[in-house]
C-alpha cells in the first residue's frame, strides 16, 4: 500500500519542553489513524508540524513522500485539513467561501456542485448563501468539511473535528470519513472521542506527554477496553 | 500567478462586502475633489483680483490725466500714480498652493522708497492661514497615508484574530504570497484612487502638459509605497491589530506633525530671520530724516548712485520732487544689507529645511509639489526680487524726467514699464526629494522584509 504520511524520529521542542520526543510513525492510503490523548499531549503539534506551520527541532515529517520542511507549499495540494475550530471569512457566504478554498486548492467549481458539496458535509441549502458571520460553529464545521471534501486530498489532517457537532451530524461526518477512507484517503485525527475512534479509525495511537505510549489495531478490541486502556495510560 | 489572481479576486470581493472601508474610501475620495476644487477656486480667485489690477492700474492712469490735464511734473506723477507688481499662478498651483496663500501675490508700487512698500502688503485672513490650505497636496500627504494605515493596519493580524490564518495556510498558499496579494490590492486600490484625482486635478486645473506630469505622479506612487511599505513593516513584527493600529498612527504622527513641528523649531533656532519690521522701521528712520538733512547733503549721496545726474545747483526752493525722491532712495539704500540679509536668511532658513527633510517623507513630498507648482518660498522669493527690479525699472523710467527737468505727458503713460512674473518649477528640487523619497521606499520594504523574515523563521 502506498504511504501517504509519515513521521520519521519527529522532534519539537519548544524552549524548555520537549513537547513531541522522536514520533515514528506511517499512515498508508485508505487508512483512518485516530490520535487520543490529553490536552498538551502533542496531538496538535503533531498536527501543525504535518502542515509544516511549524519546523521540526529533529526528525522529519512527509506527506505524499515530500517532506514537509522543505517542501511548505507544495505538501499542500496534497492534504486537506480541517481545525477544531473551523473559522471562515465572515463577510462572505458559505458558498464564497468554500470556492475561495476550493480555488486555491485548484478546483474551479461550478455554483451547483458547490452547493452539493456544502449540503453533502450537512449545511443546510438556505444557509449556503448567508453571510459566514451570522453561522453557528457547527455551520462553520460543516463548511469546513466541505472545503476538506472537495480538495480530494490524498490526506486529511483533522484536529478534534466534530467539536461543535450535534450528535446526528457527528454520526454523518463519520460515514463521511468512512466513504473518504474507501476512496483512499489517507486521515489522521487527533481527537478526545474514543467511541468515534473505535468506530471508524483503522489504527488508534495514544500520545502522552509527547510520546507514543501505545500503537492498536481498533479491530483488536472494542470501545469498552479502549477506553479502559487509555485512561490506564492517562493516569 | 493564479493563486494571486485568485487572492487579489477574493479581496476585492472582502472589500466590496466592507461597509466601513468603502465608506472611508468614498470620503477620501469626497475630500480630494474638495482639494481640487479648493485649489483650483483659490488660483482662479488670485487670477481674477490680478487681472482686476489692470483695470485698476488703467483707472488710475485715466485719473491722472483727469487730475493732471496737460504736461505735468513726473514727481506728482510718481508720487500719485501707482501700478502693481504681479505674481501670477503657475497653472500647477492650483494642486499644490504652497505659500501662495500666506504671501502676497501682488504689490503695489509707487516711485517712493521701496522697501516699505515690499512688505506693506497685508492682505490675509490669519484665521484661515491659521486653518490651512485644503488642496490636493495636502489630501495626498496628509490624509492619503490614514487611508493606507486604515485598509492596511490588519492584513496579517486579522488572518490570525479571525481564526483564518491556518485553514489558509493549509491550501497551497505561502504567507508571503498572502501578504504581499493583500497589500496588491489595497496598494492598487489606493494608487487607483491618487492617480485618478491627480488626472482629474491635471485636467481641471488645466496645467501645461510638461515634465511635472510625470514627475507629480511618479511621486504620488513612491508615496503610497512609502505608506504601505511602513504598513508592511509594522505587519511584519506580526502583533496584534490594536498595536498594529497604535503603531502605525504614532509612526503618521511623528512624520506628519511631530518632526515637522521640531523641524521648524530647529530651523528657527539655528538660522533666525531678521523681521521685515526692523527693516522698514530703519528705512522710514532714514527717509523721514531726509527732511531734517541739508539738501545737497541728500543729493551728494544719491549723485554717488546716479552720477548722470549730477548736478552742481544749489536747491533754493522748499521743496522739490528730484529731492524728495533722492531720500528715497537714499532709504532703500540705507538698508540694502538688511535686505540682502533678510532675503538670504529665508533662502538659507529654506535650504536647511530642504537638507532635514530627510527626516520626515511628509515635509519632503510637500516640498517637491509645491516646488513643481512653483508655490514654494523660493517661487515668492523670485517674486520679491522681480517686483525689486521692476521698481528700479520705474525709477529709471522717472528719473530721466525728474533729473532733467522734462515735463510728463499723457503719452509717457503708454510707455511706462509694467510686471508680469510667473515663478518657474523648481526640477532640482523636485528630483533631488524624489531621490531622497526612493531612498525611504527602498529602505522600508528592505527592513519589512528581513524583519518578516526574522519573524517567520521564529
Amino acid at each position: 500500500m502506498e504511504i501517504v504520511l509519515e513521521a520519521k524520529q519527529l522532534k519539537k521542542q519548544y524552549q524548555d519542553k520537549l513537547a513531541l520526543k522522536g514520533l515514528d510513525l506511517q499512515l498508508q492510503a485508505g487508512e483512518i489513524f485516530c490520535l487520543l490523548g490529553q490536552n498538551g499531549a502533542g496531538k496538535s503539534t503533531t498536527i501543525n508540524l504535518f502542515l509544516g506551520f511549524i519546523k521540526p527541532t529533529a526528525g522529519a515529517a512527509f506527506i505524499n513522500g515530500l517532506e514537509v520542511a522543505t517542501n511548505v507549499t507544495k505538501v499542500k495540494e496534497y492534504l486537506a485539513y480541517i481545525p477544531e475550530n473551523v473559522m471562515l471569512y465572515p463577510n462572505l457566504t458559505g458558498l464564497e467561501n468554500l470556492a475561495l478554498f476550493s480555488r486555491l486548492a485548484g478546483f474551479d467549481y461550478k455554483k451547483e456542485e458547490l452547493m452539493q458539496y456544502l449540503v453533502e458535509a450537512g449545511l443546510p441549502a438556505e444557509a449556503a448563501a448567508r453571510r459566514v458571520g451570522a453561522y453557528s460553529k457547527g455551520m462553520r464545521q460543516k463548511v469546513g468539511i466541505a472545503i476538506a471534501v472537495a480538495k480530494h486530498a490524498k490526506v486529511l489532517l483533522l484536529d478534534e473535528p466534530t467539536s461543535g457537532l450535534d450528535p446526528k451530524a457527528s454520526n454523518e461526518f463519520s460515514e463521511l470519513l468512512l466513504r473518504l477512507s474507501k476512496a483512499g484517503t489517507g486521515i489522521f485525527m487527533a481527537t478526545h472521542d474514543i467511541f468515534r475512534a473505535k468506530e471508524v479509525g483503522t489504527r488508534v495511537g495514544i500520545m502522552r506527554e509527547g510520546e507514543l505510549v501505545d500503537l492498536l489495531a481498533t479491530s483488536d478490541l472494542n470501545a469498552n477496553e479502549l477506553e479502559k486502556l487509555y485512561l490506564n495510560y492517562m493516569h | 500567478m493564479r493563486i494571486f489572481r485568485i487572492l487579489l479576486t477574493y479581496e476585492w470581493l472582502n472589500f466590496r462586502k466592507d461597509r466601513g472601508l468603502q465608506l472611508l474610501t468614498v470620503l477620501t475620495l469626497v475630500a480630494g475633489l474638495y482639494g481640487i476644487y479648493y485649489g483650483t477656486t483659490e488660483v482662479e480667485r488670485q487670477r481674477n483680483n490680478i487681472e482686476a489690477l489692470d483695470l485698476l492700474t488703467e483707472q488710475n492712469v485715466e485719473e491722472m490725466k483727469e487730475k493732471f490735464p496737460g504736461e505735468a511734473d513726473a514727481g506728482d506723477i510718481g508720487y500719485y500714480h501707482s501700478t502693481f507688481a504681479v505674481h501670477h499662478p503657475d497653472s500647477w498651483a492650483g494642486l499644490s498652493l504652497g505659500q501662495r496663500d500666506v504671501n502676497p501675490f501682488y504689490i503695489k508700487l509707487r516711485l517712493l522708497n521701496l522697501q516699505s512698500q515690499l512688505y506693506d502688503t497685508e492682505n490675509v485672513n490669519p484665521l484661515k492661514v491659521l486653518a490651512g490650505n485644503f488642496d490636493l497636496a495636502f489630501v495626498l500627504v496628509y490624509l492619503f497615508p490614514l487611508l493606507i494605515i486604515a485598509l492596511s493596519f490588519n492584513i496579517l493580524s486579522v488572518e490570525k484574530e479571525q481564526g483564518t490564518l491556518p485553514l489558509l495556510l493549509s491550501q497551497p498558499v505561502s504567507l508571503p504570497l498572502m501578504v504581499g496579494a493583500k497589500l496588491s490590492f489595497r496598494l492598487l486600490l489606493v494608487l487607483g484612487l491618487a492617480l485618478l484625482l491627480s488626472v482629474v486635478a491635471m485636467v481641471w486645473a488645466r496645467v501645461s502638459p510638461d515634465a511635472r506630469v510625470t514627475l507629480w505622479l511618479a511621486v504620488v506612487v513612491l508615496y503610497c509605497l512609502f505608506w504601505f511599505g511602513v504598513a508592511f513593516l509594522v505587519a511584519a513584527l506580526q502583533k496584534n491589530s490594536a498595536f498594529n493600529a497604535i503603531s502605525l498612527l504614532g509612526i503618521w504622527l511623528l512624520l506628519a506633525i511631530v518632526i515637522p513641528a521640531l523641524l521648524n523649531v530647529y530651523v528657527s533656532v539655528k538660522q533666525p530671520v531678521p523681521q521685515a519690521l526692523a527693516l522698514t522701521i530703519k528705512q522710514r528712520e532714514v527717509v523721514h530724516g531726509g527732511w531734517d538733512k541739508p539738501k545737497q547733503e541728500t543729493l551728494q549721496q544719491f549723485f554717488a548712485r546716479y552720477p548722470q545726474y549730477t548736478d552742481t545747483t544749489e536747491i533754493k526752493e522748499r521743496f522739490v520732487w528730484r529731492w524728495y525722491y533722492a531720500f528715497h532712495q537714499l532709504g532703500d539704500m540705507a538698508v540694502e544689507d538688511l535686505a540682502s540679509d533678510y532675503l538670504h536668511s529665508l533662502q538659507a532658513r529654506y535650504d536647511m529645511v530642504q537638507q532635514l527633510n530627510v527626516l520626515s517623507v511628509p515635509v519632503n513630498v510637500q516640498g517637491i509639489f509645491n516646488a513643481v507648482a512653483a508655490s514654494d518660498l523660493p517661487a515668492h522669493l523670485g517674486f520679491l526680487q522681480s517686483a525689486t527690479d521692476y521698481h528700479t525699472s520705474l525709477r529709471e523710467f522717472y528719473y530721466p524726467f525728474l533729473f532733467n527737468q522734462v515735463p510728463f505727458t499723457h503719452a509717457d503713460f503708454a510707455v511706462e514699464p509694467r510686471h508680469s512674473f510667473t515663478a518657474s518649477p523648481d526640477y532640482g528640487v523636485g528630483l533631488n526629494g524624489i531621490f531622497k523619497l526612493g531612498i525611504s521606499v527602498l529602505l522600508v520594504y528592505v527592513v519589512g522584509l528581513l524583519l518578516f523574515r526574522a519573524r517567520s523563521a521564529t
